[in-house]
């Protein structure tokens, strides 16, 4: 009976065209693609909000790591963002495992260039993952649906790269906060593999979670540290969609 | 050739601007004194003329409106008449300062005819308030030489000689002096000199003298400087009812791609480089291009790439009242094997063009960048971004990345700062990692470091606006106590300061270059 009605759920969920999602990219991690159900969805748009101004290389870092190697990526940055925060840097890209050669930049002068342009990439097919860094301030809401649309239209991944967490309301399927994380020290006065500490603060799909993941370069992966001792919120795996208070 | 004298030029710029009753004359500085440098026709009753000194045509007739010359507003009105004059042939120069030389070979026929060319070039100059003079000759010279002294009347063809022999010897575009000096020897008239020898009048007078009748007469080709580069390909359309809606300067837009591509395909080329003028029917003309990633001859695609350009133009194209003429060039072609278009199994790469070109035509072609890596040790140098239009797809980072394997290189950032910024950070030993360190107020305790790697700077170069110039540079790669990484870096050696063998080095400073994921 109670599966029955889930499943009915779903299919009215599915219709909103947003969560019609064209496959699944596991993540590699047991725990945080269980919450994920099953990995990050593709066709959707995913925001990435950095712990906090100093954190943005991290996050945008994480990112990237969300963002399949595999095909091109576009990133969409304004001006004032490439100027505060440094803009991709190639040899840099090339030690992340992230091919220098499948980035394409985009400079815009306005938001409303970057969300323009942020939607015209994701009616292109040929991109795996369109970045956009978006500095401060509130999106639209309808622009962000209109991206989620645009991008449930090709099924690239849209990720939304901000730089610091937003509180307003928006239709994307996750929400992300992403910062460093202190790493493991290999061997003496050797750098362990960057760490972050990312933080599922809202799902779609339901359940929340916090993680320490550490990039491996050598297999272009995530993998879990360590979890948090205290989760921000109980992993219950079939938890209804959010109730209106 | 058809040679344009506008003889009344400046005055009738300037009353295109404002309404004159009285006579008017423009004049400049010449030396000391302020000449006269242009009259209108009424002036020219009074019997000014240009040269005559301000203040005396004032004393002759006080009621004279007098304007300062504009040289810059002149030439820049010559410009857009010449632009204007593109409707009749791509191959238009500027015979400054007040004429225009048209190459309408092969294109009189168009209109009908020389005769109905004319008619209609003069019907429009005659409505825009330019008094003209219009004459057609098989060279540059006999054409300009007509259209300035020959009779007024009619506008001359026929033979070059015949058309030249009776004018005066001025016609020939030489220095006033050499004209002065024919005249003592009883030379008036081109036809006077046609006939006389030769090495006489080249010892005599100079080289330039036979030289200018030769090309007068077509002994010697002059060839035509048009203002703007011949396009390989064009296309155009003319309306008999103006057009002023986008819709349809897009459909004509697709239209004459339709048209263009198909001789593209002819001759196996592909477009990189598409202008589009439009010609308003009061004379204005508006040119707008856009360029290509890659060869392009879909007229679709060019439609859609002038669509986006049309919407990023802030003050939109002002149709006024419409555009009478559309000409779509293709200014830049370049060969592309047909296979190469269309379905293919590049198909990703033809969609990110296309999505690259739609961007470019929006936002700048310079906005839309692909990295490249370059030979440099200096980090900021080694890599930089190009615009993805130019390089296309043919960059690869295999050579950084031999390079990378066999250097050992050290890990680089993620994100690089445009400009290293400064720091106020604390070692423990003077060549060492600092312990801690300020960056943009905030104040970071490093837990672990990497390095040094020191990179030497460019001595051969200048300074190239880099803070710390070219002096020796040792990167450290930090973390900071909530797991940030940084670039650090110390410019300039204590090595250097100790010794004292370099006079005025500074201490050595901090800086902050990148950030790491």
């Amino acid at each position: 009976m109670l599966d029955e009605l889930r499943q009915r759920l779903r299919a009215m969920e599915k219709t909103t065209g947003i969560e019609d999602g064209r496959g699944l990219v596991p993540l590699g991690m047991a725990d945080v693609d269980a919450a994920l159900g099953g990995g990050l969805a593709r066709g959707a748009l995913h925001e990435i909000a950095a712990a906090g101004e100093a954190h943005l290389a991290a996050a945008t870092g994480f990112t990237l790591g969300l963002a399949a190697c595999a095909r091109n990526v576009l990133w969409i940055a304004e001006d004032m963002a490439l100027n505060e925060s440094g803009a991709p840097y190639g040899p840099g890209l090339d030690f992340f495992k992230r091919a220098p050669e499948r980035l394409v930049t985009v400079a815009v002068a306005h938001k409303r260039d970057l969300l323009w342009a942020m939607e015209e990439a994701l009616r292109c097919r040929a991109l795996g993952a369109v970045i956009g860094e978006v500095r401060h301030g509130a999106i639209d809401s309808v622009a962000v649906r209109r991206l989620s649309l645009a991008a449930a239209e090709s099924g690239a991944l849209a990720l939304l790269l901000r730089a610091q967490p937003a509180h307003d309301a928006s239709t994307a399927m996750t929400r992300w906060i992403a910062g460093a994380a202190p790493s493991a020290p290999a061997h003496d006065f050797e750098f362990g593999s960057p760490r972050f500490a990312a933080q599922l603060v809202r799902n779609r799909r339901g359940p929340l979670g916090s993680w320490i993941l550490e990039w491996r370069d050598t297999d272009e992966r995530f993998v879990l540290a360590a979890t948090h001792a205290q989760p921000v919120a109980a992993p219950l795996l079939n938890r209804p969609r959010q109730k209106v208070a | 050739m058809l040679s344009l004298w506008l003889p009344r030029f400046s005055t009738d710029r300037v009353r295109r601007l404002r309404e004159f009753q009285a006579p008017l004359v423009v004049y400049g500085r010449r030396g000391n004194a302020d000449v006269l440098t242009a009259v209108d026709d009424a002036a020219d009753k009074l019997g000014l003329h240009a040269g005559t000194a301000l203040a005396q045509a004032r004393a002759m007739h006080p009621a004279i409106e007098a304007v300062m010359e504009e040289a810059e507003a002149d030439a820049a009105l010559l410009d857009k008449i010449a632009d204007w004059c593109l409707r009749y042939t791509p191959l238009v120069a500027c015979d400054a300062p007040d004429g225009l030389l048209l190459d309408i070979g092969g294109c009189a026929h168009l209109y009908g005819g020389e005769q109905k060319l004319v008619a209609d070039l003069g019907q429009r100059m005659a409505r825009a308030g330019f008094a003209y003079r219009v004459a057609i000759a098989g060279t540059i010279g006999a054409a300009h030489a007509a259209a300035r002294f020959g009779n007024p009347a009619a506008y001359a063809t026929g033979e070059e000689r015949d058309i030249v022999s009776p004018l005066p010897l001025a016609a020939l575009r030489l220095e006033p002096a050499t004209v002065a000096s024919l005249a003592r020897v009883g030379l008036k008239r081109i036809g006077d000199m046609i006939d006389l020898p030769r090495s006489p009048l080249t010892a005599r007078f100079g080289a330039t003298l036979l030289r200018q009748l030769d090309r007068a007469l077509g002994a010697e080709h002059e060839p035509l400087n048009p203002r703007l580069p011949v396009a390989p390909y064009v296309a155009e359309r003319r309306f008999h009812e103006p057009i002023a809606r986008e819709e349809d300067v897009l459909g004509t837009v697709e239209k004459l791609a339709a048209r263009l591509g198909v001789a593209l395909e002819r001759r196996g080329d592909g477009a990189r480089r598409i202008e589009l003028t439009l010609f308003r029917t009061d004379g204005a003309v508006r040119r707008i291009a856009v360029g290509c990633s890659r060869p392009l001859r879909d007229a679709p695609d060019i439609r859609a790439l002038f669509s986006e350009r049309l919407a990023a133009l802030a003050d939109a194209v002002d149709p006024g009242f419409g555009f009478d003429m559309a000409r779509l060039s293709v200014v830049i072609a370049e060969s592309s094997p047909p296979e190469q278009i269309g379905i293919g199994n590049a198909e990703d790469a033809g969609e990110l063009a296309r999505l690259i070109d739609r961007l470019s035509a929006r936002l700048g072609s310079q906005r839309v960048r692909r990295p490249v890596a370059l030979d440099s040790h200096i980090p900021e140098l080694a890599a930089a971004t190009l615009p993805a239009q130019m390089i296309g797809q043919d960059h690869d980072w295999d050579a950084f990345r031999r390079h990378r394997a066999e250097s050992d290189l050290a890990p680089r950032p993620l994100r690089l700062l445009t400009r290293p910024e400064p720091i106020e950070a604390l070692a423990e030993v003077p060549d060492g990692p600092p312990l801690r360190f300020r960056w943009r107020r905030a104040l970071h305790d490093v837990i672990s470091a990497e390095g040094p790697e020191r990179i030497e700077g460019a001595w051969w170069s200048e300074q190239n606006g880099h803070p710390s110039g070219n002096l020796a540079r040792d990167y450290f790669r930090v973390e900071d106590r909530t797991g940030l990484r940084f670039w650090l870096y110390r410019a300039g050696l204590y090595r250097d300061l100790v010794r004292g063998e370099l006079p005025n080095v500074a201490p050595p400073s901090w800086y902050l270059h990148g950030t790491f994921a």
